[in-house]
């Protein structure tokens, strides 16, 4: 990963502090009953509204009062009901960015950054370097002294990002930041995230029904069903389990590979899997529909599952402009369609192709066989992650 | 202008201004509470606090006088000593600031609800207290609309009569606010002075408003959602 800044503070701080949750919680049509403990930087949560995803987050904070259980990080316990434990919300260090923003209208930008500075200074942070840090990788700098009405949606989501990041938290939740936006525009500001997670090594839940967002930020995924967990484990394995498969399609599943640019400008780009001196034995490269990236620039790919067909010999005469070799290594089926996983290079992470259980018999795929995968340049979107270098105006006029 | 209609004047605003200060921090804590807190005889609460709205002012100025009567329980015979306020200044002080507390409370509890209660949750997510929440961030935010209400209320306390002859009299030099004078004038015919107090009168309330409709065009009130 491309370092952006010198290393911050708490880079050097070691391990992260595990997270253990273990709380019920009454809600008006089902229980939240969730027992979870996680070590990974960025774990996420992901099931669709309503699933018991932001009252999981506020009982975290807590700002439930009725929630009964144990929730710990590290050392440091903020619920035991049993013992009679319970540390205020304002007590429990923790950075919280909600799908609004919730920016304070008396106070400009700047001061809305600060907001959390008492509490920083008083846990010995260095706010004034996160405060510059924050301003250099959020690109706040033009706005510090701008009224918050005076903002735009992305605007806003970014200096409540900063707001909670500048307080020095242990534990950063955030209740789909972007969700309140368009899709164009969570496309641009997923980078600044992406930077977020580069920069500070505390560690963050990440509520999202985002596919994309899950599988280009998260180290773990939680999936809500009903106020339960009903699947927990590597993002992309989540989601492409067969229970939780149809879900994440419903919401706009893409298979997301790192990939870094050799081709850009003319009708069609093109990239190369993997990422950058990744010392892949034969590189995978992929065409794809144009884009604005420099060559060399490190992106991620991202194809419906959909979008992809399969083929037993290499076929010719199509207008698709990839066929790649690559070999099946599990089948399933999720109701009516079969999922295959298909590998391309031991090096690059599998690929999920939606098929027809019809044409798993009729091709007599099983695991192990060599297939071709046909994919249309213009299925294969590309997505910036903002790493080397700082974005352009144009990039985040959100 | 004669010393006595300048004293009249001057006497009203004395008046109204001890009363607005003395109304301001409980009418907005009660506000406050009303807003944001649930518990048990709140609608009560919140009725007795608006009972001198729909009270005749006499029956509250009557009201007053009994509990601070020689021998109420704010009397000289109750308490040993006496707080002179029946027939002097504070006497309408005291009246006024009861008239107008009800206003300056409801006003304050309806800014208090136009703000999303979930800025004050954030406040506490970012280390603060309630107590620095509630006077960095709830005032802050609600600062208009209770200067509207503050505004609300020293015109309230400004016009009030039935109250403040009832407890206090209507004794030129003492106790003798614009209202009364303009009563007492009208009574004995002194058609210029009753004309020119009544100018002042509507030259003030005019001001009044007219500041707090301008605070009330002020971005605390609720927007709907930007884009």
């Amino acid at each position: 990963m491309t370092q952006l800044l010198p290393p911050h503070d708490s880079l050097q701080a070691g391990s992260l502090d595990g997270l253990t949750v273990q709380v019920r919680l009454p809600l008006d049509r089902f229980e939240l009953d969730i027992d979870v403990q996680t070590e990974k930087h960025v774990t996420g949560i992901f099931g669709v509204s309503g699933a018991g995803k932001t009252s999981l987050l506020e009982t975290i904070c807590g700002v439930r009062r009725q929630a009964r259980g144990v929730i710990a990080l590290g050392a440091e316990t903020w619920l035991d009901s049993d013992r009679g434990v319970f540390v205020k919300p304002s007590q429990r260090h923790i950075g919280y960015v909600p799908q609004d923003g919730l920016l304070f209208p008396h106070k400009n930008v700047r001061h809305n950054l600060l907001a959390g500075k008492k509490r920083g200074l008083r846990r010995g942070h260095a706010v004034q370097q996160t405060f510059e840090t924050v301003v250099h990788i959020l690109e706040l700098g033009p706005l510090l002294e701008r009224a918050v009405h005076a903002l735009s949606g992305g605007e806003r989501q970014r200096v409540a990002l900063g707001r909670a990041l500048c307080s020095g938290p242990r534990l950063l939740l955030l209740d789909e930041p972007f969700a309140s936006l368009d899709v164009a525009l969570r496309r641009k500001l997923l980078p600044f995230l992406r930077r977020v997670r580069a920069e500070f090594q505390t560690p963050m839940l990440f509520v999202s029904h985002d596919p994309l967002e899950v599988q280009a930020l998260c180290d773990d995924l939680i999936v809500l069903g009903d106020g339960r967990i009903i699947s927990h484990g590597d993002p992309r394995a989540v989601l492409t389990a067969s229970h939780i498969f149809p879900l994440a399609e419903q919401y706009g599943f893409e298979n997301i590979l790192p990939c870094y640019t050799v081709e850009g400008g003319g009708s069609t780009g093109q990239v190369r899997l993997g990422e950058r001196e990744g010392g892949e034995r034969a590189p995978v490269e992929l065409v794809t529909v144009q884009s604005e990236a420099r060559p060399g620039e490190a992106m991620l790919a991202g194809i419906p599952a959909h979008d992809i067909m399969l083929a037993t010999q290499r076929p010719e005469g199509l207008s698709a402009r990839n066929v790649l070799p690559a070999r099946i290594t599990q089948l399933r089926s999720v109701g009516h369609v079969g999922l295959a996983t298909a590998e391309l290079s031991p090096d690059l992470p599998p690929l999920t192709v939606e098929v027809t259980e019809k044409s798993f018999v009729e091709l007599g795929l099983r695991v192990g066989s060599e297939v071709f995968l046909v994919i249309k340049a213009t299925s294969c979107r590309l997505y910036r992650t903002g790493e080397g270098r700082r974005l352009r105006r144009s990039d985040v006029d959100g | 202008m004669s010393p006595e209609v300048l004293s009249v004047i001057l006497l009203t605003l004395q008046v109204a201004t001890v009363s607005t200060l003395l109304v301001l921090l409980p009418a907005t804590v009660l506000g406050y509470v009303l807003a944001r807190y649930e518990f048990y005889g709140k609608t009560v609460l919140s009725a007795l606090v608006g009972l001198p709205l729909v009270l005749p002012p006499t029956a509250v100025g009557f009201l007053l006088l009994r509990l601070f009567a020689v021998d109420g329980p704010f009397g000289r015979e109750t308490l040993g000593f006496d707080l002179s306020i029946l027939l002097t200044w504070k006497g309408a002080v005291i009246a006024t600031a009861t008239m107008s507390l009800p206003l300056v409370a409801r006003t304050a509890r309806a800014t208090f609800e136009g703000i999303n209660p979930r800025l004050e949750l954030m406040a506490h997510t970012l280390g603060h207290g309630r107590l620095a929440t509630f006077f960095q961030y709830s005032l802050p935010m609600a600062r208009r609309g209770l200067l509207g209400a503050v505004i609300l209320g020293f015109t309230r306390a400004m016009g009030e009569f039935g109250a403040t002859v009832t407890i206090a009299g209507n004794i030129p030099g003492r106790t003798q606010t614009i209202a009364a004078a303009i009563f007492s004038a009208q009574q004995v015919g002194a058609q210029a002075r009753a004309d020119f107090l009544m100018l002042v009168a509507i030259v003030l309330g005019f001001l009044a408003i007219l500041s707090a409709e301008l605070l009330g065009h002020g971005r605390s009130l609720p927007r709907l959602a930007r884009p």
